[in-house]
């Protein structure tokens, strides 16, 4: 198995989202899961989808008895109740909400509560499934976590999503640094792409900040800088498809100036809609399969703190 | 620090290093180009199309502006004016050493002739310059030891490491064939082509400086040519 560094004993909180419905979230962050449980680390899953729970399914777990809702509406009091055990060693799940309608919109007071529960768990990676969508939720997951992961297909809507979605996520984070409620309503303008006053790129904005208040925009630049979304292509099936998540770091250095860092890319391959199928995991069905190879070179980069770079691919 | 688009430098705009060969250019723009060329995917709904093709002509525009040398430099003057080279470690970029050296001027050479004259820091050049030709040794010149090449180097206003990068002959050997310790040069065969490598760097044709450096190196060692 691979030796990887175990410098890491801090606990890292990883959310894995994407915009888009039916990219792969669930069984990216499943799997990244079983890999990193492999490696003898204490990984928890927790299935922050809360409209359409399903990490479970991946993991070829029933329906949970209890889930994140329970938590959420105090009906278990405690995190620990809601955890459970799955036949993998060292991981965890905390299965999505099921039933209660509500629990799909937590407010403020119970997602406070759940981040604050998952900091004093005894884990070393704590894995967020995000849902699919642009909601301030599961926004606010992306950006509480340690490294948000990004997956895309290489295909226009879910790039579109992706974008939408580093948008999304850049400009809530910038409304959270400032205070001045004017300042604010002019974030919630840009969010406009049609909006009127001219601002086109996160780069007009904070010129346009900076002429209402310099120190507040100066801030914002810094928010830039700390901004770093990871990247995985999902379904890749040629070269060229490979290459998208290259074009798309240069694309979000120019338009917004982060720096997006291509994490890796997984193969399209049969096996895994036969592992989803027959509900067992795509590492245990078809550990040697190439998408399984890929997800485990993610999870290398991931703990090595690494991206792909264009001299791999050559 | 955030950067508009429109104003990026093509060095930003072709994410090449302030010191990119041209080789890695070339590479750079190979892959750029694909990037933002009309309809790529990885765009799709971040720039209009009409962004797009701005951006691609940029792109286009970047390329030659930096592939050729000529422009390169003087482009590079502007930015410098503009103070926008940031990321400069060295004043100096290393791909200057890569160009061919200029030609010397009449008067230089006649300078270079009674090469006893202290040596002179060498005279900045003007930047525009004419397309550079190989040149006769300077008759001049009654005979090329160590000394006069040092000299002749120097008026270049070349470095050993600017000569070192542009002939690939290691530093260490071009101070020795300088300082004429024949003693610690390589075989002479080696050192022939080392000779021919100096004196095309230093834009002169070879055969007469070779011939007379090696006549003193055989003089020196001992050997029969």
């Amino acid at each position: 198995m691979i030796e990887l560094q175990d410098a890491l004993r801090k606990k890292e909180i990883w959310a894995i989202g994407g915009g888009k419905g039916g990219i792969g979230k669930s069984l990216i962050t499943g799997n990244i899961g079983i890999c990193l449980a492999r490696l003898k680390k204490k990984v928890l899953l927790v299935d922050a989808d809360l409209g359409g729970a399903n990490l479970h399914t991946t993991l070829g777990i029933g329906v949970p008895e209890m889930t994140l809702s329970d938590f959420l509406n105090r009906r278990a009091e405690n995190i620990q109740d809601v955890i459970i055990k799955t036949s993998i060693p060292n991981l965890n799940l905390i299965s999505g909400a099921q039933d209660f309608l509500d629990a799909a919109n937590p407010n403020f007071a119970q997602k406070a509560r759940l981040l604050r529960h998952l900091e004093t768990l005894d884990a070393d990676y704590i894995l967020l499934d995000l849902g699919a969508g642009t909601s301030f939720n599961i926004l606010d997951f992306f950006l509480f976590s340690d490294h948000g992961i990004l997956v895309v297909l290489p295909e226009p809507t879910a790039i579109e999503n992706a974008y939408r979605f580093i948008k999304s996520a850049f400009y809530r984070r910038f409304k959270r640094v400032v205070a001045n409620q004017n300042i604010k309503d002019l974030i919630d303008a840009a969010m406009d792409q049609k909006n009127t006053m001219g601002i086109r790129t996160p780069y007009d904005l904070i010129e346009r900040v900076k002429g209402m208040e310099r120190e507040v925009g100066e801030i914002l630049e810094l928010e830039v800088l700390k901004f770093r979304p990871k990247l995985i292509v999902n379904q890749v099936r040629t070269k060229n498809d490979i290459q998208i998540g290259f074009s798309m770091k240069s694309a979000c250095q120019k338009y917004f100036g982060i720096n997006l860092e291509y994490l890796g890319y997984v193969e399209y391959d049969d096996c895994v809609w036969q592992s989803i199928r027959s509900k067992r995991p795509l590492t245990i069905e078809y550990p040697y399969s190439r998408p399984a190879r890929c997800i485990e070179r993610i999870v290398h980069n991931l703990l090595r703190k690494e991206q792909l770079t264009l001299s791999m691919l050559y | 620090m955030v950067k508009k688009i429109d104003d990026l430098n093509f060095y930003e705009l072709l994410e090449v290093d302030l010191r990119a060969t041209s080789q890695e250019i070339h590479k750079a723009y190979e892959r750029v180009r694909r990037i933002y060329e009309p309809n790529s995917i990885a765009l799709y709904s971040l720039f209009s199309p009409k962004e797009t093709e701005k951006l691609h002509q940029r792109v286009e525009e970047a390329y030659r502006t930096l592939i050729y040398e000529e422009n390169r430099r003087k482009y590079d003057a502007t930015l410098r004016e503009r103070h926008d080279l940031p990321e400069m470690v060295t004043p100096a970029p290393r791909y200057q050493p890569r160009m061919v050296p200029p030609p010397v001027s009449r008067q230089e050479e006649q300078r270079s002739s009674a090469f006893e004259a202290p040596a002179q820091p060498a005279p900045v050049v003007p930047p525009a310059r004419t397309p550079e030709t190989v040149q006769l040794a300077p008759s001049s010149i009654i005979e090329f030891s160590g000394s006069v090449l040092k000299v002749l180097r120097e008026q270049r206003g070349l470095t050993i490491r600017n000569v070192a990068d542009i002939t690939k002959v290691g530093s260490r050997y071009l101070e020795y064939i300088e300082a004429e310790h024949f003693q610690k040069l390589p075989a002479r065969p080696y050192l022939r082509g080392f000779l021919t490598l100096l004196a095309k760097a230093l834009g002169y044709e070879s055969d007469r400086i070779v011939n007379d450096y090696l006549k003193r190196y055989d003089a020196a060692m001992g050997q029969p040519r």
